[in-house]
């Protein structure tokens, strides 16, 4: 299939792919050390508006998967680096849990919009004072554009809506930092210094982590864990560079074929 | 002398941005030379209407606050969205859950609201709230066919105390939340302009409507055949007179000014 290529990193998605909520998936950790023995570099890449990453790792140790923090990349650590090669300061409209990543960023007198899951903030008063400061030029950064998601008691407001009311009404676009954008997995990757060329992404979800990866130059694994539903390989054109059960399988598929 | 103004037998007037600038404690204040302008367009036996999408009070509460401003304003002479989505809801058997400001809720007294089957939104200012988008959106995306009407689709006001988002805004985001497209009463709908003028008897071609919005008066009014003048008060930024899409018959310092223009044209033409 790709054989000529020199594969020097690997993208790994982690809910769905790695866990489903506490629960690994099974054979994943072990996988993941026949992984590390092979001359490839790792990240761990999601998309998340609430969890910083010292959250996502206390979580991924007790599941007993061997991962570093350096090694996390959230669309939250996109906006991060975004803001920072802006030099803006922004206004925050996060969920209190994912301050933490934003630890050290300047936010006072703020020239920029930081918009991810938090209904707390979306309200009438702060949306207007978010809306006066996109008015006025700050740049408009969206974790994600979700438009709803699933709540115990039903669907529930994404960020997506409140995002495009803003955008609406200052005529501007914002920039979505998260997992399907190019720029997220170029930035995943930089670290690394490995081209796409030389990467693959391993994730459950068909558009958001083997179409977004394929489309910044990434081969792309679809493993059938997770939010997977049969037919989600049809969904995308180029099709995934390859479908398996699951992590381990694609693991060895990786071993087997790409080294 | 200005084509705008010749041979016009009515008169169409946005009210926030023309007439007053609104907010602050005493609910905002008369722009200068407008409180006189309204009765001389009387006194020159002009047809008058007025043709606001302000959507934060009943239509009588409206005149109410107008008149303590000192202007001559009756409930009869608004044309507001709140009646018109009410006609149009009646028409079509809807029954709507209402996203709109308190004092509005008097304006579908008459219309059912139990078992929703469409969204109704207007300015609903603090009352947008993220619970009561998200209940507004759960209504909306738990219909087979969602239904929402909008009161207007303005993007953003200005008020005494600062610029305010308006419906439009929120209207987008439950368009966006569920893949679907509002039917907008209120300006810039040509029904809006139409049902003003039957409500006056006259002819688009003997109207002219004067407003600050270069989309929703300028654009939405001559659209209709309406002939359409921009005023330089309210949210007017000089950028409108440079606006890709709309053009407006003339351009004025303010409703005095256009006042001034339209009754020297009468005077030639007589």
């Amino acid at each position: 299939m790709a054989a000529r290529r020199i594969l020097k990193a690997v993208l790994v998605d982690l809910s769905g792919t790695l866990h489903v909520e506490d629960t690994a998936i099974p054979g994943a950790q072990e996988a993941l050390r026949r992984l590390r023995e092979a001359p490839v570099a790792l990240r761990f890449v999601t998309n998340t508006t609430k969890e910083c990453k010292q959250t996502l790792l206390e979580r991924l140790h007790q599941l007993n998967f061997d991962i570093q923090e350096d090694e996390i990349f959230t669309s939250l650590t996109a906006a991060r680096n975004l803001l920072e090669q802006k030099n803006v300061r922004p206004m925050l409209l996060v969920d209190d849990s994912a301050l933490r990543d934003f630890e050290g960023v300047a936010t006072h007198s703020p020239n920029a919009l930081v918009i991810g899951l938090a209904p707390q903030h979306f309200n009438y008063e702060t949306m207007n004072e978010a809306f006066r400061l996109a008015l006025d030029g700050a740049p408009i950064i969206a974790i994600h554009k979700a438009r709803y998601y699933k709540k115990k008691d039903g669907l529930a407001l994404g960020p997506g809506p409140f995002v495009t009311a803003l955008e609406y009404a200052t005529d501007t676009r914002a920039t979505v930092v998260g997992k399907p954008e190019k720029t997220f997995f170029l930035e995943a990757l930089r670290s690394t210094g490995c081209s796409p060329a030389e990467a693959v992404m391993i994730g459950d979800d068909c558009r958001d982590d083997v179409g977004g990866a394929q489309n910044a130059g990434m081969l792309g694994i679809l493993v059938k864990t997770g939010k997977y539903r049969a037919g989600d390989e049809g969904k995308i054109d180029p099709a995934p560079y390859v479908v398996c059960d699951s992590f381990p399988q694609a693991v060895d598929h990786i071993l087997k074929n790409l080294l | 002398m200005a084509s705008w103004a010749n041979n016009v037998r009515a008169v169409l007037l946005d009210v926030s941005g023309v007439l007053y600038d609104s907010g602050g404690s005493g609910g905002g204040s008369a722009i200068q030379g407008s409180v006189d302008a309204v009765n001389r367009i009387r006194q020159a036996g002009l047809k008058l209407r007025f043709c606001t999408n302000e959507s934060q009070a009943t239509r009588s509460h409206f005149a109410q606050k107008l008149q303590r401003f000192g202007f001559s304003i009756s409930k009869e002479e608004v044309t507001a969205p709140g009646p018109a989505a009410t006609r149009l809801m009646k028409e079509q058997g809807l029954r709507p859950h209402l996203l709109v400001h308190d004092d509005l809720l008097p304006e579908f007294e008459s219309i059912e609201t139990s078992d929703p089957n469409c969204v109704l939104i207007g300015d609903a200012a603090e009352n947008f709230s993220y619970q009561n988008v998200n209940r507004a959106f759960q209504v909306l995306i738990n219909l087979q066919k969602p239904v929402l009407i909008s009161l207007g689709k303005g993007r953003y006001y200005k008020e005494t105390d600062g610029l305010k988002l308006d419906v439009g805004a929120y209207m987008k985001a439950l368009e966006y939340a569920c893949d679907i497209k509002a039917e907008v009463v209120g300006k810039p709908s040509p029904n809006f302009f139409l049902s003003a003028l039957e409500e006056m008897g006259a002819k688009p071609e003997e109207a002219v409507m004067i407003g600050d919005d270069i989309v929703n008066d300028i654009g939405g009014a001559q659209s209709c055949g309406i002939r359409a003048v921009l005023v330089r008060t309210g949210k007017y930024r000089p950028s409108d007179e440079k606006h890709p899409e709309v053009t407006a018959d003339g351009y004025v310092d303010n409703l005095a000014h256009a006042v001034d223009i339209l009754l020297a044209s009468r005077a030639s033409n007589q």
